[in-house]
């Protein structure tokens, strides 16, 4: 009798079983390894980190001969008071306030505005009547609606409430550039010390790169500063009466810095998250290196979330190397994405700038239009391709912001949007399947990977509609995502919450 | 952490060296004549299989349930797919060995 007859079970059938068995074993631990995977905090890519690999792809064979924007027409810089949508709306508030019966019927010069936001909103009508519209109704009824269900959202407000207690701590420049940037951050009137020169503008570059990153920043990239992109008025610390038309002189470069927004948080939008997070982190990276930088001599003013801009990021991330233009008007980088909040440090230490890159995302946003679809306000443009969109002399994509500040003021929670950011494609965090599609999509010169992955995106991911964001009788103040547990008001908080809808 | 730990990869590996073994007992179970491109084409189909469900559980790590199932059903749709043109091509016999295994031809059996 043989050893199979004895026990009944052929060799073959025994490794057959096995098999059989390490399949399901092998399924099992996929599954298990694949959510671990998910849920790694390594691919949130970004400030928990404090090293330089968070900027990962490798932009070499992406990267063209700048700049990345030339003016098609006459071109005029953007104004404080009336491009930058919290300078109009803060200008067009107290305008308002001051004639709270004045109607879109009415002259225009019942407001009293100043001249320029007079002219601005006779060429931009549509604008006018989006901050009249914020002002008259979007803002009254949420001040209605946060009575009715505001504590549901305490949590999210608590936790961007941390963040904007730091705000205060970031100096914001009090005197002009010529006097601010010369002076030692928090030094009682101390001017910075004779510039120590670096040995080459590429260590230079090298050096400030690697403390970048150690100050917190994901990502960093060098730009020669083109003044096109400097508001044409209203610099932090200038007097009235001040000469906008002339670039301070040690304003030669930009040091282009970022971080990412918590990635659970910012799937909540719009209701449940914050961009406080993010502002916070960006402005002590910048802070921080800019007390860096004045130490070895320096000048350096920092435009950040915190402490205030004198100039527009997006075409300056660009030209450092960062992204390209999304359809959303920001900057799209490999990494993260348009899920990340900016700060620039001018300053006019040697260094060597970086170059712009391609990889797709053009081509990918005349195809796409998710975050068009998903925008509950419409501010985003679904043209299928931005040709002939030409502001103040640069052709890129339209975004109307005054649209975009209207909703934002229809929010609960911490108040912003961001649905754009959480519904991009791109805007997906650093795990192996991500970063697969990523790498794909940009080497792939046909197009095929990006219509497949768009496809997919369509087919695969669910969102809500872009009216289900609002409030009602529109919609239900849905979010993209739910809330992250500890985000969870009536887990954790013993009162009494009204759920404003089925995606709160 | 015990799982995606390299404890837990070396142990996967031998897990994949059964399935790899149970596989060929399978195959000269059915009679299959195992060449070096079946195999490859074996091992790309696993391969496939596992990296569906590897996706899987990472959008499902990444709080995106839903999109994982779909992602696994298109991805099991497709391995079912190939499964079946993997089992017939399994089942073909390259020549050399039709002419060993024919009755009366050198090498093969002797005919009646």
């Amino acid at each position: 009798m043989s050893d199979d007859e004895k026990t009944g079970l052929s060799r073959r059938n025994f490794l057959m079983v096995t098999g059989l068995a390490g399949l399901a074993a092998q399924t099992g631990g996929l599954v298990a390894a694949g959510i671990r995977t998910g849920r790694d905090p390594r691919t949130f890519t970004g400030w928990e980190s404090y090293n330089p690999g968070t900027q990962f792809f490798d932009r070499r064979r992406f990267e063209f001969d700048g700049p990345a924007y030339s003016p098609v027409g006459s071109v005029s810089r953007p104004g404080h008071r009336t491009d930058y949508v919290f300078g109009r709306v803060a200008t067009f508030e107290r305008a308002f306030a001051r004639n709270p019966d004045w109607t879109l019927d009415d002259p225009i010069e019942g407001l009293g505005l100043p001249p320029d936001l007079e002219a601005f909103y006779r060429e931009f009508p549509e604008r006018l009547e989006w901050d009249f519209r914020t002002f008259s109704e979007t803002i009254p009824n949420n001040r209605r609606d946060r009575r009715e269900y505001g504590d549901h959202y305490r949590l999210a407000e608590a936790y961007a409430a941390g963040f904007e207690a730091h705000r205060a701590l970031i100096p914001s420049p009090q005197s002009p550039p010529e006097v601010s940037d010369y002076l030692r951050p928090r030094g009682r009137g101390a001017r910075i010390p004779e510039p120590v020169p670096f040995r080459s503008p590429e260590l230079a570059a090298e050096f400030v790169k690697e403390l970048a990153h150690r100050y917190g920043a994901t990502l960093v990239g060098i730009a020669r500063m083109n003044p096109d992109f400097l508001y044409s008025d209203g610099w932090r610390g200038c007097p009235p009466g001040h000469d906008f038309s002339r670039l301070p002189e040690h304003w030669e470069y930009a040091i282009v810095v970022g971080v990412p927004m918590e990635w659970d948080v910012v799937l909540a939008s719009p209701h449940s998250s914050t961009s406080s997070d993010a502002y916070d982190r960006i402005s002590t990276t910048a802070f921080r290196l800019e007390g860096c930088l004045k130490s070895l001599g320096y000048p350096v003013r920092t435009h950040s979330p915190d402490a205030g801009y004198d100039l527009i990021v997006p075409p300056l991330a660009v030209e450092a190397g960062l992204g390209e233009l999304g359809r959303t008007g920001y900057c799209i980088t490999p990494e993260l994405g348009g899920n990340f909040r900016t700060a620039v440090l001018t300053t006019n230490l040697p260094m060597a700038v970086d170059r712009p890159i391609r990889f797709g995302v053009a081509e990918f946003c005349n195809k796409c239009k998710l975050c068009a679809e998903g925008c509950p306000s419409g501010a985003i443009s679904f043209a299928d391709s931005p040709d002939g969109m030409v502001i103040r002399g640069y052709e890129h994509w339209y975004i109307n912001n005054g649209a975009c500040y209207n909703y934002w003021r229809e929010t609960m929670g911490p108040m912003g949007c961001r649905l754009c950011i959480a519904t991009c494609p791109y805007s997906r965090k650093n795990s192996w399947l991500h970063s697969v599609a990523r790498d794909l999509d940009a080497r792939d010169p046909t197009g095929a990977v990006s219509s497949a992955l768009l496809v997919m995106q369509e087919r695969f991911f669910d969102a809500p509609d872009a009216e289900a964001y609002r409030r009602p009788p529109h919609g239900e103040f849905a979010n993209y995502r739910p809330p992250p547990r500890f985000l969870d008001t009536e887990r954790y908080l013993d009162i009494p919450v009204t759920r404003p809808g089925k995606g709160g | 952490m015990f799982i995606n730990g390299p404890l837990f990869w070396f142990l996967m590996g031998v897990v994949f060296l059964g399935v790899g073994a149970g596989f060929r007992a399978f195959a000269a179970d059915r009679g299959w004549v195992l060449t070096w491109w079946k195999g490859l084409l074996a091992l790309v189909w696993y391969a496939i299989f596992a990296l569906t469900v590897f996706a899987f559980g990472t959008l499902v790590g990444e709080n995106e349930a839903a999109a994982g199932l779909r992602f696994l059903a298109f991805g099991l749709f497709l391995c079912l797919v190939l499964g079946i043109v993997l089992w017939r091509l399994m089942g073909h016999t390259p020549a050399v060995d039709r002419r060993a295994s024919s009755p009366g031809t050198p090498g093969g059996p002797a005919g009646p």
